[in-house]
């Protein structure tokens, strides 16, 4: 039986697995500290850009 | 290892819990400062409280020998734990449940079933189930730590029984929520350091990862038994290696994984967690934290469980047994213990003991708090007539607190045999009863009073039903035999048909009948904060 770091395709699978999900995790945390906070900020800046951009039209 | 130096730590142990207990006695102003901490609580401390209530004693010492029997496929387990137990409870459970908390004023799970049904009844019923089994539950996880502690130490169980409870109960009913989330933090730290150097010396005195779980692959059914291992019947196709389908084994590990996994989800004393972070973005940070947390207890512990079978057979050290001649059998939750006590060094036993005393202790007073909370203010406060101020909400609930300790002293002192199995029981109970109209109630707005009393009850009952008449650890201890003698059936968790009858029974009962107009209302007000933006 072929063993990948010792352990057979269902365990490795569960092993993997655990590890993948603990990734998502803080990518998830990461996304919500970081990006989107940006994003946040992009949306509001823009917001002010037209409210300007709206102010010197009129 | 030396007595005082253990009673000496212990107090100092002890002191800094309590002391927490006086600050948070100090910050408590308000109902919700002694129900949820005030809801003012950050990202990390809403991780490790949320991680630490989780992770029982009986998790990490009880798990690693199951994982000892059945090998490393128990880690599908430390999967769903991590996949389903943080990131699906915190994304798709808990941001929703705390928005609905918010709108409902409400600081408990039935308080929040109760409210969103607009039904007392409901409230009470739901605050009763949990009330009565979190006893048992509790004993279940007193009665493994103070096990523990009596064979290391030789202290007398019920003196470990009472100073575990004393200490718990005294900083739990002084200083609330505050108290038990920052005492959750010290113990989740505790809990962090003894299962890392574990974990590290264990892979460290077989050579790393790759080498450890070749050892393990290698061992055959000889080697095993030699030991005394029952990992040579249980573990037929070795450690490393899944269980054939529908074998024994892979309906034991089955039944575990998804029992525990999934059952995670409906947790009142987890659910409760959501309800103390000061902003959904708190919670969304604890994810990130929950989940290394979480990896570092289950992944460690269901890791090295397998891997003590080839530090024993090196070492010539027998699987650990238990019961008197003629009886004897093997004992799992000593193999941890045994390792760390053969093999380790005297400085990190004491680590160790204390790890495993803060997981139990956490979890303890997590229960305690919920319980308590379920009869002081689900039941008692509901069934009074006059409004009860929020002072008395406090008192009210502090004396059911008392008593829900004096009932699990009482249990823990005098065990029957089904409060050993409590620990799945109690995962099992919760889900089949409380995860269909939990779930549906945070997403279906056609759900109704009646589609949640009915799938609730039915749920919970189907649930009783099945470990007293059919299920393999249960039912032979109180009605003899099984009614369903095929493994297959007996073995499974009642979570694969209870949990889906719950749903249905809660979808069918909404659908018949349509909500009155409060009830509507109420639905209404919810799904408005629900749709309003992260606060």
């Amino acid at each position: 039986m072929n063993l990948i770091l010792g352990m057979d395709l269902g365990v490795f699978l569960a092993w993997i697995g655990t590890l993948l999900a603990t990734v998502l995790c803080i990518l998830y945390g990461l996304y919500y500290q970081f990006i989107k906070k940006s994003d946040e900020k992009r949306r509001i800046s823009s917001s002010k850009e037209q409210d300007k951009k709206q102010e010197e039209d009129l | 290892m030396d007595i005082w130096f253990f009673i000496i730590t212990m107090a100092l142990f002890a002191a800094v819990f309590l002391f927490l207990g006086y600050l948070g006695y100090r910050k408590t102003k308000t109902a919700e400062d002694y129900f949820i901490a005030g809801g003012k609580m950050g990202p990390l401390i809403v991780a490790f409280s949320y991680g630490a209530t989780f992770i029982s004693a009986v998790a990490l010492i009880g798990f690693s020998g199951i994982a000892s029997i059945y090998g490393h496929s128990i880690l599908w387990l430390a999967f769903l734990n991590i996949f389903v137990g943080i990131f699906i409870a915190f994304v798709v459970y808990g941001l929703r449940t705390r928005k609905m908390g918010l709108s409902l004023k409400a600081m408990t799970l039935p308080e929040l079933l109760g409210r969103r049904f607009n039904s007392v009844k409901l409230q009470q019923t739901s605050g009763l189930i949990i009330g009565i089994f979190m006893v048992a539950y509790t004993s279940a996880v007193f009665l493994a730590i103070a096990s523990l502690f009596q064979v290391t130490f030789g202290i007398p169980y019920w003196l470990c029984v009472v100073i575990f409870t004393l200490i718990v109960g005294i900083y739990l009913i002084i200083g609330g929520s505050y108290a038990v989330m920052w005492t959750h933090a010290v113990q989740a730290i505790v809990m962090l350091v003894g299962m890392i150097i574990l974990t590290v010396g264990v892979y460290a005195m077989l050579g790393g990862i790759g080498p450890a779980h070749e050892a393990a692959a290698a061992l055959t059914p000889e080697m095993l038994n030699s030991i005394g291992s029952p990992a040579a019947t249980q573990a037929p196709n070795g450690l490393t290696s899944m269980p054939t389908f529908l074998s024994k084994p892979f309906m034991m590990v089955l039944t575990l994984i998804f029992g525990v996994g999934i059952g995670v989800l409906a947790q009142p004393q987890l659910i409760t967690r959501y309800l103390t972070a000061k902003n959904n973005k708190a919670l969304r940070l604890a994810v990130p934290y929950g989940g290394i947390f979480i990896l570092l207890m289950t992944f460690t512990a269901f890791s090295i469980g397998p891997l003590c079978n080839v530090l024993m057979y090196r070492n010539n050290i027998m699987y650990p047994t238990m019961g008197s001649a003629g009886a004897i059998v093997a004992n799992p939750d000593a193999v941890v213990p045994t390792i760390i006590n053969d093999l380790f060094p005297a400085w990190f036993i004491l680590i160790f003991l204390f790890a495993i005393l803060a997981a139990a202790m956490s979890t303890a007073a997590a229960l305690f708090q919920t319980a308590g909370a379920a009869i002081g203010r689900d039941v008692i406060e509901k069934s009074m007539k006059k409004q009860v101020t929020p002072e008395k909400s406090i008192f009210i609930t502090r004396i059911a607190t008392i008593a829900i300790m004096i009932a699990t002293l009482i249990i823990t002192l005098n065990p029957l045999d089904v409060v050993a199995y409590m620990t799945a029981f109690f995962f099992g109970l919760m889900a089949c009863t409380f995860l269909a109209p939990y779930t549906l109630m945070l997403y279906w707005k056609k759900t109704n009073r009646l589609g949640a009393w009915i799938g609730m009850l039915g749920g919970f009952l189907f649930t009783i039903a099945w470990y007293i008449l059919i299920y393999f650890k249960t039912a032979p201890k109180i009605i003899g035999t099984p009614l369903v003698g095929n493994y297959i059936i007996n073995m499974l968790d009642p979570i694969f048909i209870g949990l889906p009858l719950s749903f249905l029974l809660t979808i069918l009962f909404s659908s018949i009948l349509k909500q009155d107009k409060e009830e509507k209302a109420i639905m209404q007000k919810t799904f408005e904060s629900l749709s309003e933006s992260d606060t």
